[in-house]
């Protein structure tokens, strides 16, 4: 290389004596150039011997097995954090879900022509030990008292690969039953969901166990839930009665499939079986079927198509009143759905829309102008950050009982802090 | 269904369920974060390791959904292979979800590739997210630095001889023959890029900053005005009328962002649109490390080259 330089420099003096006419500047930026190119040479000369000493050494050196595994607290950034009593406290994050609604009902209920601090969530968890995990979920809402949404333990200590949940969570049924308010596509809960399970979604105390299938193929993934829960529905909901100490079951079938890349598919089946009343009977039935699409049309653009239906058979008893001298006979097999579409036109915006039906579980049908409630929203939503998004959805809906609403609905959701949810 | 029905379905679980894990592999079943840091696995591990990876290239890291096929593999995993640092925020759900306790922090079956690698842009003071999405222990794209990578190889040779001793021959032999091959590309790569030392380009997120240094070149603003915020009209404002008054030759972004708002600054002001691989696969002539930074060295040197002053 050293030759090459030489060379470089003595034909730069000959092109110099040459070409006598060529300018001082010229000359100049040669020079300029060889000392470049000589501290180049010199750099990789350097690198060169390094490389090859580096080389001799692994070649010659004996091979040892690995020193142990560096851990946390060993090297790299983890030295300041586990090097801190502050490594073991929880993760803490705060969810802020603001939400002004417009609508023709009269009724002073939650958020009505008001904005409320509809739910601020107070969320910890942190790893109790090697075997198992603890996540609570307090919140708060200006119209409603506190409340523990969830608190629960995730066990990983059984046979492989069963994991266990005990205590209270959002048992997996379904898709938006599972899943918390700042992670919907909508400002509000699907109606079959707010109908049947209640206006928050459902959060119930109880064991819960989760496995994947040992199937021979790798293309379809199936994963198989079971669990007993407290009786009771979360807050208007109508499946099950109100009296805890019955306890429901459920089980829910996850058949997840990658059909490419960019596209997957879900189809699952939700069985949940309680009490409508104070008795141990099992009265009440119910079977979900959920459906979602995603589609990854770029890698920020997003279609999902959601859909979930229940269907319920409730044995209800013709209920008499001697006095008046009617009779009510509530419907036995009730049933509602919901479609919704959400597209993710650009990194900041989103916009969907979601069909709803929905039969009553407890209203004479003889009383209903028509069979079920019915709705159809729309939404805009404007994505600020990752940690902040805007929405504003119009809904319209049709009432079984007779009548109608329109709403408006401007909802602000910002977290701060750590905030995980387990994946869905 | 009656009560004794679904207590015997639940029950049923513990024997439906795999109880052997990864236990019909006999290689060592890997999964990498990243499809770059499964590629150096595949590498290193040669015919002895079952690789696959959570994220596809073709897709923002920060920003990924694993899925319940990612839970499974993850939950038969010999090995988990991640950034550590703040970058794949995903993978603690990821490996709750899975619950295969080898792969927690600090277990036999983790491997964090940002040990040992020279971090840069560490935070000196408190931080907070009204800087954007900004990464606590420093930026955590270090893989695209080919220095980076003898380091991560080491790790991953390390690790695969300490999970599966009997092969550690291979798995070194295989280390050697990349780092080797890694140092001529090394010296080739640093050849093309010299004359360009010290020229600034444009980016559109904060995320190569390792291959710059790697480069000798400079990047100092972004489309994004903060990590993670997408380019506001004030901040293309002031990107075009930087890029104009710098003679700003190149604007440098992944495949995955939008490139709409680049090629019209690029239309503007003259500069070129240079879509680098972020990692493995992102693009089809980034099939491998080798060809990634081949690819983008080239690409670099196109764009400065058309644009020399």
């Amino acid at each position: 290389m050293s030759s090459l330089i030489i060379f470089i420099i003595a034909c730069i003096g000959f092109a110099q004596a040459g070409w006598a006419e060529v300018s001082d500047q010229q000359v100049a930026q040669l020079n300029q150039s060889v000392q470049r190119l000589s501290q180049l040479v010199e750099e990789l000369q350097g690198t060169v011997q390094a490389q090859q000493q580096r080389l001799a050494e692994l070649e010659t050196a004996k091979w040892q097995p690995a020193a142990p595994v560096p851990t946390a607290g060993q090297a790299g950034l983890s030295q300041q954090a586990a090097g801190s009593l502050s490594a073991f406290n929880p993760e803490i994050g705060v969810l802020a879900d603001i939400v002004g609604q417009v609508s023709e009902s009269s009724a002073d209920g939650e958020g009505n022509d008001k904005i409320s601090a509809r739910e601020m969530e107070l969320v910890f968890g942190h790893p109790i030990d090697p075997y198992s995990r603890l996540d609570v979920t307090a919140s708060f809402s200006d119209f409603e008292a506190a409340n523990l949404e969830e608190a629960y333990v995730t066990h990983w200590g059984l046979p492989e690969p069963l994991r266990a949940r005990i205590g209270r969570f959002k048992p997996k049924v379904g898709k938006a039953v599972a899943i918390h308010r700042d992670s919907l596509d909508t400002v509000d809960e699907p109606l079959v969901v707010a109908s049947y399970l209640g206006a928050e979604g459902l959060s119930r105390t109880g064991v819960e166990l989760s496995g994947f299938l040992p199937v021979p193929w790798t293309a379809v993934t199936h994963e198989l839930t079971g669990g007993v829960m407290e009786g009771g529905v979360g807050e208007g909901g109508t499946l099950f009665g109100s009296i805890r100490r019955r306890p429901s079951y459920y089980a829910h079938l996850k058949n997840f499939w990658d059909i490419s890349d960019v596209a997957n598919a879900e189809l699952g089946a939700t069985y949940l079986t309680g009490s409508k009343d104070d008795d141990a009977d099992l009265e009440v039935q119910a079977l979900g079927l959920d459906a979602t699409l995603m589609h990854y049309v770029t890698p920020t653009n997003k279609l999902k198509w959601q859909n979930e239906l229940y269907l319920q058979e409730r044995d209800e008893a013709v209920s008499v009143d001697a006095d008046a001298g009617t009779e009510t006979l509530f419907r036995d097999t009730p049933w509602g759905l919901y479609t919704l579409l959400d597209y993710r036109f650009s990194p900041r915006l989103g916009a969907g829309g979601r069909f709803d039906y929905v039969e009553p579980v407890d209203v004479d049908p003889a009383r209903l102008a028509r069979a079920g409630d019915t709705a159809w929203s729309g939404y805009l939503t404007f994505y600020q950050s990752e940690f902040a998004r805007w929405r504003l959805q119009y809904r319209h809906t049709n009432f079984a009982r007779g009548g109608d609403d329109n709403t408006v609905f401007l909802q602000g959701m910002v977290a701060i802090g750590v905030h995980k949810h387990q994946l869905q | 269904m009656n009560r004794h029905t679904m207590l015997c379905a639940l029950a049923g679980l513990a024997v439906l369920s795999d109880p052997r894990p990864g236990a019909a592999a006999e290689r060592v079943n890997v999964v990498a974060t990243l499809s770059t840091f499964g590629d150096l696995v595949s590498t290193v591990g040669g015919d002895y390791v079952q690789v696959a990876s959570i994220a596809s290239p073709k897709f923002n890291p920060h920003f990924i959904e694993p899925k319940p096929s990612d839970v499974l593999k993850t939950k038969r995993a010999d090995l988990f292979v991640h950034a550590g640092l703040d970058l794949e925020l995903w993978r603690w759900p990821l490996l709750d979800a899975a619950g295969n306790r080898r792969l927690f922090q600090g277990q036999e079956g983790e491997l964090d590739l940002s040990q040992g690698v020279k971090l840069l842009e560490v935070p000196t003071r408190p931080v907070s997210r009204a800087e954007g999405d900004i990464h606590l222990y420093g930026n955590p794209h270090y893989w695209l630095s080919p220095e980076n990578a003898k380091t991560m190889a080491q790790a991953i040779c390390d690790k695969l001889s300490a999970i599966d001793p009997q092969h550690q021959d291979t798995y070194h032999a295989n280390l050697l023959a990349f780092l080797a091959q890694l140092d001529r590309k090394i010296a080739e790569w640093r050849l093309a890029l010299a004359p360009y030392k010290g020229r600034e380009v444009i980016g559109y997120h904060n995320s190569w900053v390792y291959l710059m240094e790697f480069a000798g070149l400079k990047m100092h603003h972004f489309l994004e005005p903060k990590p993670g915020i997408p380019p506001t009209p004030q901040q293309v404002q002031f990107i075009t009328q930087y890029i104009t008054a710098q003679r700003i030759p190149a604007i440098v972004q992944e495949s995955f962002f939008p490139s709409q708002t680049t090629k019209a600054i690029a239309k503007r002001t003259g500069a070129k649109t240079v879509f680098l691989c972020q990692n493995v696969r992102e693009l089809p002539a980034c099939a491998d490390y080798f060809a990634m930074m081949d690819y983008n060295v080239s690409q670099v040197v196109d764009a400065l080259g058309q644009t020399a002053r």
